[in-house]
């Protein structure tokens, strides 16, 4: 019946993997996964190329807008005062088409865009029209990389902290199925309906406003301290409630999902089996109730990481929080769209990243998807 | 309907359920109430504000209902005309034609602290000849004022604040504040007591008519306050309401039912456009949601219609299509549809009596859940200065309130009012759209 | 049927679960003994509640218990009085194991199969990994499963090699009784017959007692030594493997074996007209009354177990 016969016991033979086959399945399946991912990402940046600019919209707007800019520049400088009516004409003008040219305005829009696709898929974000980074430079890739570090900060505390303490927490509860504390969450969980700029708001109020302990917003104190201990120390003060309303929104309804998770994946048939087998608790947990649960708490832990980046921008405006969602919405306030769309080219390359990466590693980690198989449920 | 019945005890079992379904009970029918009531045209006049409809609030207080917590009292703002209760009205005609009518309003001021002005409103009907006015004012200790005299026209209001006499009479205290106190009291302690104003109108034609109007601005107003604009906030909450809930609703119900029918394309066609599906969805996940919403309010419109159909397009490719694909799967392979195909049933007959049944247990409880989240999503629009240019909403005034620095400035009320109605809505919802789920999914069994 | 010594005494054990609908008494005050190195196969309908009995003897219960009573004695010692971790390190697989019902379900699918045979030697006879893994790999061959399938996973493995290896699990720490839940019922019948033939073997060699509880009685005929009937919750006879298979005493027994076709026989099979009654409020009285084609007067109250020949009836024509 398929046993090793000479050995009194048998050898464990270790299963040798059929090298050459399976190595070009997976570079076969990498690449088209690539390819794919890669039209995803250029359809989804020439449509918010196309949004951004309204269609030509927002071209229109801009140009009135410079006319009427240039028109009063004109007027009003006192040099320009003695210049006859027809030169006042010509030099406006003159201006005017300056100005356009160099916000290429006077390209057809099909070619712009195109211009921009290119550039933005090489990560040559241009320049912005009308935004500038700390440092005066318009280089929409320094102006990303200037806020992107506050983001970072914000929301990367925030999400890690929540990850770990709701996927210990939840652990812990789902032993404890019924229990009061069991109920408790399940009773606040609604609660992460409400956003967490809605939060925001309140812990204003209540720290802010009323108790003042806390400040208003902002990263840092002005006048910003000397020395690095006391600037870390200002930005930790500052970084408290956008933090706490962040977690404070997302924490019920977080913990109820991985509880009621972990609770489905412990009335398995093959838990059951484990326990008879006299396994310590501990041990059932880590191997019968985590291992298996772990292709999603990955998965689950990529779209944090992406959601770190997205930042909240609501959250970043009431708290004046100098991050990237508060970039946009001012690039938008300002028309500037190489800032947009910089911003957003980022983000389409992170997706797609993190969605290639999740393959590979669902593959490391349940045995039951190869690479290439078509193994996604 | 036996089955229905059943389900419904099932789910009036959690206290959460039936806190959501109150609330929402309660929601929509102030809606209707509200709705009926104050007619769409009316509220946006209304909201619009301008001075014949807002002059006569007070700027910027808190609700009445603030004095109910509190020992020391906020002046309430009064609005007196002839015929109301502390108004008498006196006429004497003389020779020649000539009217005089003293209306005196009278008014117990028990407080400690001051209105924001005091205001006459004076209409007056007449052919050649202006009617003319003139105000004296009788305190508890026994002064007696005589603020402005003049002609007036056809209308006219005469805010004391505004009267400079007046103002040097009382040692060049402001009117509001130096009616009620002492003369020459630095400390301003408030002269409390029944305080008499007598207004003296003279028409010199026969049939001309005066009548005059006496506003006090006090420091409460209103069930909901007022705001910079003096718009009486209770509008706002009240149309809020219909709109928070037309806006959640026709965008959950929307999503909802729009992934389902995609998903059941996939399904039912499978290959090609299934994949085409999931290429989309990719696309849409690229795409920033908010920032590209942003976008279309800066660039395009602020309608709330528009903004609605940007938000409905951009939500129905999510990964919510995989859910319903797993169930929609599940049914077409599933035997009883073969049955029924077999012993001869009609496609209607499947599909009304097998697959939407089987659907709804699905539908129900996502759709509930995330009508919060669109609620608070048109509130975050408005708040960054987006939302509908002419719609009383909740989120406009939040946003109101805070350009205006509300919270630096201790007007609570006007953003916490917005704010309590939207968390109430929003876990109403929730708790309901919670409860739903744990009724009907199955996996959710017995947890 | 009482033999010198007793491995397992089993005495008014009870389990009730609650339920929205009420309290369901699925193992309703049973008792019975097993003998060392003896099979007994306990038979019923769906929902007799003899999967609930297999899990009240392991201490496998669910969150909803609404009451767990009764003596398990093990070679005397009463197991129900242990507290968890006794009972997790005295009794779980060193005196009694399992074998689960042949569902894909019942092995972990992201370990691999031959840690989960070696699992128990790890946790119960302190040895190594590596020792642990050659007594799995000795299972493996004891059971017929080819042994470097020690790493595959569950989802590589048929049905029949699958249920293979959880026997071979069952048996890794020579524990003294195994319990077999529907060990067959998920199989085709060549695979059917194979495992039983299996199991006969292993009782032949390595002298476990067995308790295989099923539905399927004619494939059971073949290793069962005992025969234990159970009917809404209760047992309603116990006896030996010849009597039970030629003239079974209990009205429900003689039905049951009615109804099993016979392969040279042109007699019709026979049925049961009716449905077992509900365990959430079970009738009072004889509960296989109403079905009972025998049914008489007396049956309105229960009957009692008697004793006769040796064997044990539940019913009140023999009482």
């Amino acid at each position: 019946m398929g046993s090793v016969a000479e050995d009194v016991t048998p050898t464990v033979e270790k299963k040798k993997s059929s090298s050459n086959s399976t190595f070009t399945r997976v570079i076969k399946y990498s690449g088209f996964r690539l390819l794919s991912l890669f039209v995803t990402v250029v359809i989804g940046i020439y449509l918010t190329i196309m949004i951004a600019n309204m269609g030509g919209y927002v071209d229109q707007m801009m140009k009135a807008e410079i006319q009427e800019r240039i028109t009063m520049q004109i007027q009003m400088n006192p040099a320009f005062k003695n210049l006859d009516p027809a030169e006042k004409t010509r030099l406006t003008e003159e201006r005017i088409q300056n100005e356009i040219e160099r916000l290429d305005l006077d390209q057809p829009l099909a070619i712009r865009s195109a211009r921009f696709l290119k550039n933005a898929l090489t990560m040559n974000l241009g320049r912005a029209q009308h935004m500038t980074s700390d440092s005066g430079s318009r280089n929409v890739r320094l102006i990303i990389l200037e806020r992107l570090p506050y983001t970072l900060l914000l929301m990367g505390t925030s999400q890690l902290i929540l990850f770990f303490s709701t996927l210990f927490i939840a652990l812990a509860l789902s032993r404890k199925y019924g229990s009061f504390w069991d109920k408790v969450v399940i009773a606040l969980s609604p609660t992460s309906a409400i956003p967490a700029w809605f939060y925001g708001i309140f812990l204003i109020l209540i720290f802010a406003a009323i108790l003042r302990i806390l400040p208003f917003g902002g990263v840092i104190d002005a006048p910003v301290p000397d020395d690095f201990l006391g600037r870390a120390l200002s930005v930790l003060k500052h970084l408290i409630l956008p933090a706490s309303a962040w977690i404070i929104s997302t924490f019920p309804l977080s913990i109820y999902n991985w509880r009621t998770f972990f609770l489905i994946y412990s009335s398995e048939d093959y838990v059951d089996t484990a326990k008879a087998k006299g396994i310590p608790a501990r041990e059932i947990e880590r191997k019968y109730i985590l291992r298996p649960t772990l292709p999603t708490i990955i998965t689950s832990f990529a779209l944090l990481l992406i959601g770190v980046w997205t930042g909240a921008t609501i959250l970043e405006t009431v708290f004046n929080w100098p991050g990237l969602g508060r970039v946009i919405f001012k690039a938008i306030g300002l028309y500037d769209t190489p800032v947009i769309v910089g911003t957003t080219i980022i983000y389409a390359y992170l997706l797609a990243a993190t969605v290639f990466l999740l393959d590979f590693v669902y593959a490391l980690v349940d045995p039951r998807v190869k690479i290439g198989s078509g193994g996604k449920s | 309907m036996k089955n229905f019945i059943s389900t419904f005890r099932e789910i009036l079992k959690y206290p959460s359920a039936i806190f959501g379904s109150l609330v929402v009970l309660a929601l929509v029918v102030a809606s209707i109430i509200v709705v009926v009531k104050i007619p769409y045209s009316e509220a946006i006049n209304i909201w619009r504000g301008g001075e014949e409809i807002v002059g006569k609030n007070p700027r910027t207080v808190p609700p009445i209902w603030y004095n109910w917590f509190r020992k020391d009292k906020l002046v309430v703002s009064l609005d007196m005309v002839e015929g109301d209760e502390g108004v008498t009205v006196e006429e004497t005609v003389t020779e020649g034609g000539t009217n005089i009518k003293t209306t005196t309003f009278e008014f117990d001021y028990q407080y400690n602290s001051f209105p924001q002005d005091l205001v006459f409103y004076f209409t007056s009907t007449y052919q050649d000849k202006q009617p003319f006015a003139s105000v004296k004012i009788f305190t508890p200790d026994e002064r007696e004022i005589k603020a402005g005299s003049f002609a007036i026209g056809t209308t006219h209001t005469y805010p004391l604040n505004q009267d400079d006499k007046l103002r040097k009479k009382l040692d060049g205290v402001v009117p509001n504040i130096g009616l009620f106190i002492q003369e020459g009291d630095e400390a301003q302690k408030v002269v409390q007591g029944v305080y008499k104003i007598q207004v003296e109108l003279i028409t010199f034609e026969k049939d001309s008519t005066a009548q005059a109007e006496f506003v006090m601005h006090g420091q409460v107003f209103g069930w909901a306050g007022t705001d910079h604009l003096r718009r009486d906030l209770t509008l706002p909450m009240l149309w809020g309401i219909p709109i928070a809930l037309a806006f959640g609703l026709i965008a959950a119900m929307g999503t909802s039912i729009l992934t389902m029918i995609i998903a059941a394309v996939g399904t039912w066609y499978g290959g090609f456009i299934d994949g085409l599906i999931q290429r989309i969805t990719e696309i849409n996940m690229v795409i920033p949601f908010l920032p590209i919403l942003i976008m279309i309010g800066t660039f395009y419109s602020r309608s709330i219609w528009v903004i609605l159909g940007a938000t409905v397009a951009l939500s129905i490719f999510t990964g919510a299509i995989k859910n319903y694909r797993a169930t929609f799967m599940q049914i077409k392979e599933s035997t009883y549809i073969e049955a029924a195909k077999a012993y001869g049933a009609k496609d209607n007959r499947i599909i009304f009596r097998y697959l939407v049944p089987r659907i709804i247990p699905l539908l129900l409880p996502g759709l509930v859940s995330s009508v919060p989240g669109f609620v608070f999503l048109e509130a975050s629009l408005a708040l960054l200065g987006l939302g509908d240019p002419v719609l009383p909403t909740w989120g406009k005034t939040i946003n109101e309130a805070y350009g205006n620095a509300a919270l630096y400035r201790g007007w609570y009320y006007w953003i916490l009012q917005p704010a309590a109605l939207l968390m109430i809505t929003g876990l109403g919802f929730a708790s309901l759209g919670f409860a739903l789920d744990r009724v009907f999914n199955p996996r959710l069994r017995g947890m | 049927m009482m033999a010198e010594k007793t491995l397992l005494q089993v005495k008014n054990l009870k389990l009730y679960f609650k339920t929205s609908r009420g309290l369901v008494q699925a193992v309703d005050d049973v008792d019975f003994t097993l003998a060392p190195n003896k099979a007994v196969v306990v038979v019923g309908e769906s929902g007799c509640g003899k999967s609930s009995m297999a899990k009240a003897l392991l201490r496998l219960l669910p969150r909803n218990v609404g009451e767990y009573s009764g003596k398990v004695l093990l070679n005397g010692v009463d197991t129900m009085a242990m507290d968890d971790e006794q009972y997790r390190t005295e009794v779980r697989w060193v005196k009694m194991s399992m074998v689960p019902q042949a569902a894909m379900n019942a092995l972990n699918p992201v370990m691999k199969v031959g840690d989960q045979v070696a699992e128990p030697m790890i946790v119960h006879n302190a040895v190594d990994k590596a020792a642990a893994l050659e007594q799995a790999a000795m299972m493996f061959q004891r059971v017929g499963v080819p042994v470097d399938f020690i790493n595959r996973y569950a989802f590589e493995l048929s049905g029949g090699m699958r249920q293979r290896v959880a026997i071979a699990m069952s048996l890794v720490t020579v524990p003294e009784l195994v319990i077999l839940d529907e060990p067959t019922s998920a199989l085709d019948v060549l695979t059917q017959a194979n495992i039983m033939n299996l199991l006969k073997r292993i009782k032949k060699e390595i002298a476990t007692s067995f308790i295989l509880i099923t539905h399927d009685i004619s494939t059971s005929s073949e290793l069962a030594d005992n025969v234990v009937v159970m009917y809404a919750g209760q047992i309603v006879e116990v006896s030996d493997n010849y009597r039970f298979f030629t003239k079974p005493l209990h009205p429900y027994s003689a039905k049951l074996m009615a109804s099993v076709p016979r392969l040279r026989s042109k007699v019709e099979p026979d049925f049961i007209t009716g449905q077992p009654p509900s365990l959430i409020n079970p009738p009072t009285g004889c509960r296989y009354a109403e079905r009972c084609h025998k049914r008489f007067d007396k049956c309105a109250e229960e009957p009692p177990t008697v004793s006769v020949d040796g064997h044990l009836v539940k019913c009140w024509l023999y009482a």
